[in-house]
């Protein structure tokens, strides 16, 4: 395993390449916060600003997300973990960004920990991917060995439950929602402008966060994301309140893998679940 | 003063229940919330502070302000009554405490009375707690309030390994505690302690900024690329305003369901592009870098140009909540030096 200062090292000489060069003119990676528990997002837009660039355990962000907040046609680079780069390949498919725009710096990354706690960061909540699927330039060693557990272990228990009691769980879990849309906003594949939420002519959802809007708001996103969701566990880790949001984008990863045959994010040249049609797709959902 | 064993904390929250609603920290998930107490064996003082600040005690993330049902001709509404009835706010950290002061400044002394608000702060008994730790993300120092500051809550609290003591500081303070059932009245070494905690608050240093020019210094940079470098990383969510004691935007709303309905406020935030988006269809405030430089400019320069306070006490949260940790602290911090 490649340690992490290397990493670093090697992604700022990458990043100050391409910046001198001109192939790109945003290389996407972490810098440093008030702390070095506290990494942040980083942009480097100038050669000299790629010495800037951190990479520690606690750079837990998914960058994929900010490739969209660029005008289209942006030449960028972006650092991406195993399940970032998943959603980079969403973002190909679904025609976000165009592969010859893009620098994808892969990171193999282990041993991450989450910034809130300081712990391990719990493999069996997000896709537990060591290395990422698709890049350009790999800035360590592969990471060699068994993938982590299933990615669906850990909904084994939702599943061991009837459907009121998880109907039970949901409603509380959705109940202490406050509506500031960090699950959307730390989305890499919530690239809406307007969210649904957020329109007025129609009004789709209550503004308040009460139940009946609360509901509203998360099961249209949970669809939204059926088939999309790469399980980078953002939505779940940005949640000021702890809403386990990402147990039900694995209930629909899961549906979507045992139907089609097909996990988000996996191959570039897969055509998304949701808008290929195959003869001998599952039809189990008419019975 | 009065004195409590920890132990014997739900007693001490029952007998508070005698008097009116109470709110209390409770341990939910991973965090600890203001939440009224059903239960007094809810009530914890074993936090550091809670996820969302107390505000929402005074001013509820949701209020129905009117009531309404449509029929033929019209509607028939009602205003909904203004009475919250005593309540005891048990728990408050001293920059909370703080924070109550600043948005009376804006809700009740600024010219235009918010009724809602000034229903609940004069119906509520706010009991402050002392920190006994610091969290790298405070800067409470930087506002002169210190670790066990009882300023602004009518009873304080300060832990003393398992004993809790308790000093009235207002008149409705000490009619609270010197009715309530159950507690122990405090020696005169009690009384040294709790002096001594109180002096040795200042000790437990935060984070400290120098605000002197500050907020003259944001207007003159108001143009300045700064902002689009310090608001790179915001997702522009509304975390940091939602989990902050001094946030104060609403937005009104109505809400129909078949017939019936009601009129009611909600938080609203700076952060959002629905924020100022005008019936026009203009909206002034369409980039990230303009809402995240609203959102520092009002805490840091607006607010004080208009009530010669900073509108931030320095809790933490919107550091400690931000996805994307970014640190208020540090991005005021970085513009003095633009």
């Amino acid at each position: 395993m490649t340690d992490m200062k290397e990493i670093e090292k090697r992604l700022r000489e990458e990043a100050k390449k391409l910046l001198e060069s001109g192939r790109v003119s945003v290389v996407l990676a972490y810098g440093k916060g008030c702390d070095e528990r506290h990494p942040m997002p980083f942009a480097a837009m100038k050669p000299e600003e790629a010495d800037e660039i951190v990479f520690n355990e606690y750079c837990t962000p998914n960058l994929a997300r900010y490739l969209t907040k660029y005008p289209a046609g942006t030449k960028m680079a972006v650092a991406v973990k195993g399940c970032d780069s998943r959603a980079v390949v969403v973002l190909l498919q679904e025609g976000k960004v165009n592969r010859e725009d893009i620098v994808i710096l892969g990171i193999p990354a282990a041993g991450m920990k989450e910034q809130k706690t300081g712990k391990d960061v719990d493999a069996s909540l997000t896709c537990g991917l060591a290395n990422p699927v698709l890049y350009d330039v790999l800035l360590g060693q592969e990471i060699k060995g068994a993938a982590a557990e299933s990615p669906y272990g850990i909904i084994s228990k939702l599943d061991a439950m009837s459907g009121d009691e998880r109907w039970e769980f949901w409603k509380k879990e959705l109940a202490r929602c406050i509506r500031c849309y960090a699950c959307r906003k730390a989305c890499p594949m919530c690239y809406c402008d307007p969210c649904f939420i957020d329109q007025t002519k129609p009004q789709w959802g209550d503004k308040t966060p009460t139940f009946d809007g609360n509901l509203m708001y998360h099961l249209t996103r949970f669809y939204h994301l059926a088939g999309r969701c790469v399980d980078c566990g953002e939505c779940t880790r940005a949640c000021p309140v702890d809403i386990p949001l990402n147990l039900f984008h694995k209930y629909m990863a899961r549906e979507c893998e045992e139907m089609f045959g097909q996990k988000a994010g996996m191959d570039p040249s897969q055509k998304p679940a949701m808008v290929d049609f195959k003869v001998e797709d599952s039809d189990t959902w008419l019975e | 003063m009065k004195k409590f064993a920890i132990e014997y904390l739900s007693g001490v929250i029952a007998s508070l229940q005698q008097k009116g609603k109470v709110f209390a920290p409770v341990k939910e998930k991973d965090g600890f919330y203001f939440r009224e107490i059903a239960d007094p064996g809810d009530a914890t003082l074993d936090f550091y502070n809670t996820v969302m600040s107390p505000k929402h005690l005074f001013f509820p993330q949701t209020e129905d302000m009117i009531k309404y049902r449509i029929n033929k001709e019209g509607a028939d509404s009602a205003p909904v009554p203004i009475n919250s009835g005593p309540q005891i706010l048990f728990g408050v950290r001293p920059p909370d405490v703080r924070s109550f002061e600043l948005m009376d400044l804006l809700f009740e002394e600024g010219g235009i009375i918010d009724p809602y608000w000034v229903d609940k702060r004069k119906n509520t008994i706010v009991i402050g707690y002392a920190f006994d730790s610091v969290d790298p993300l405070d800067f409470y120092n930087t506002f002169d309030i210190h670790a066990a500051d009882p300023r602004g809550s009518d009873i304080f609290l300060v832990r003393k390994d398992r004993t809790v003591l308790a000093r009235a500081f207002t008149g409705k303070g000490e009619a609270l505690l010197d009715g309530l059932a159950g507690l122990e009245n405090a020696s005169a070494a009690d009384e040294k302690a709790f002096e001594d905690a109180v002096k040795k608050g200042p000790g437990l240093k935060t984070r400290k900024l120098d605000l002197n020019g500050v907020a003259k210094k944001l207007e003159a940079i108001f143009d300045a690329p700064y902002w689009q470098k310090a608001s790179m990383a915001c997702l522009n969510c509304g975390v940091c305003t939602f989990v902050c004691p001094t946030c104060s935007c609403f937005d009104i709303c109505d809400e129909t369901l078949f017939r019936d309905g009601r009129r009611c406020r909600t938080w609203d935030s700076c952060m959002f592009t629905n924020f100022t988006l005008e019936a026009s269809g203009h909206n002034p405030r369409t980039r990230a870098f303009q809402r995240f430089r609203q959102r520092i400019n009002h805490k840091f320069s607006y607010y004080v140009s208009k009530f010669g306070v900073t509108s931030c006490v320095g809790c933490g949260r919107c550091s400690r909540y931000c996805p994307v940790n970014i640190d208020i602290f540090s991005v005021v911090e970085k513009a003095k030096e633009v």
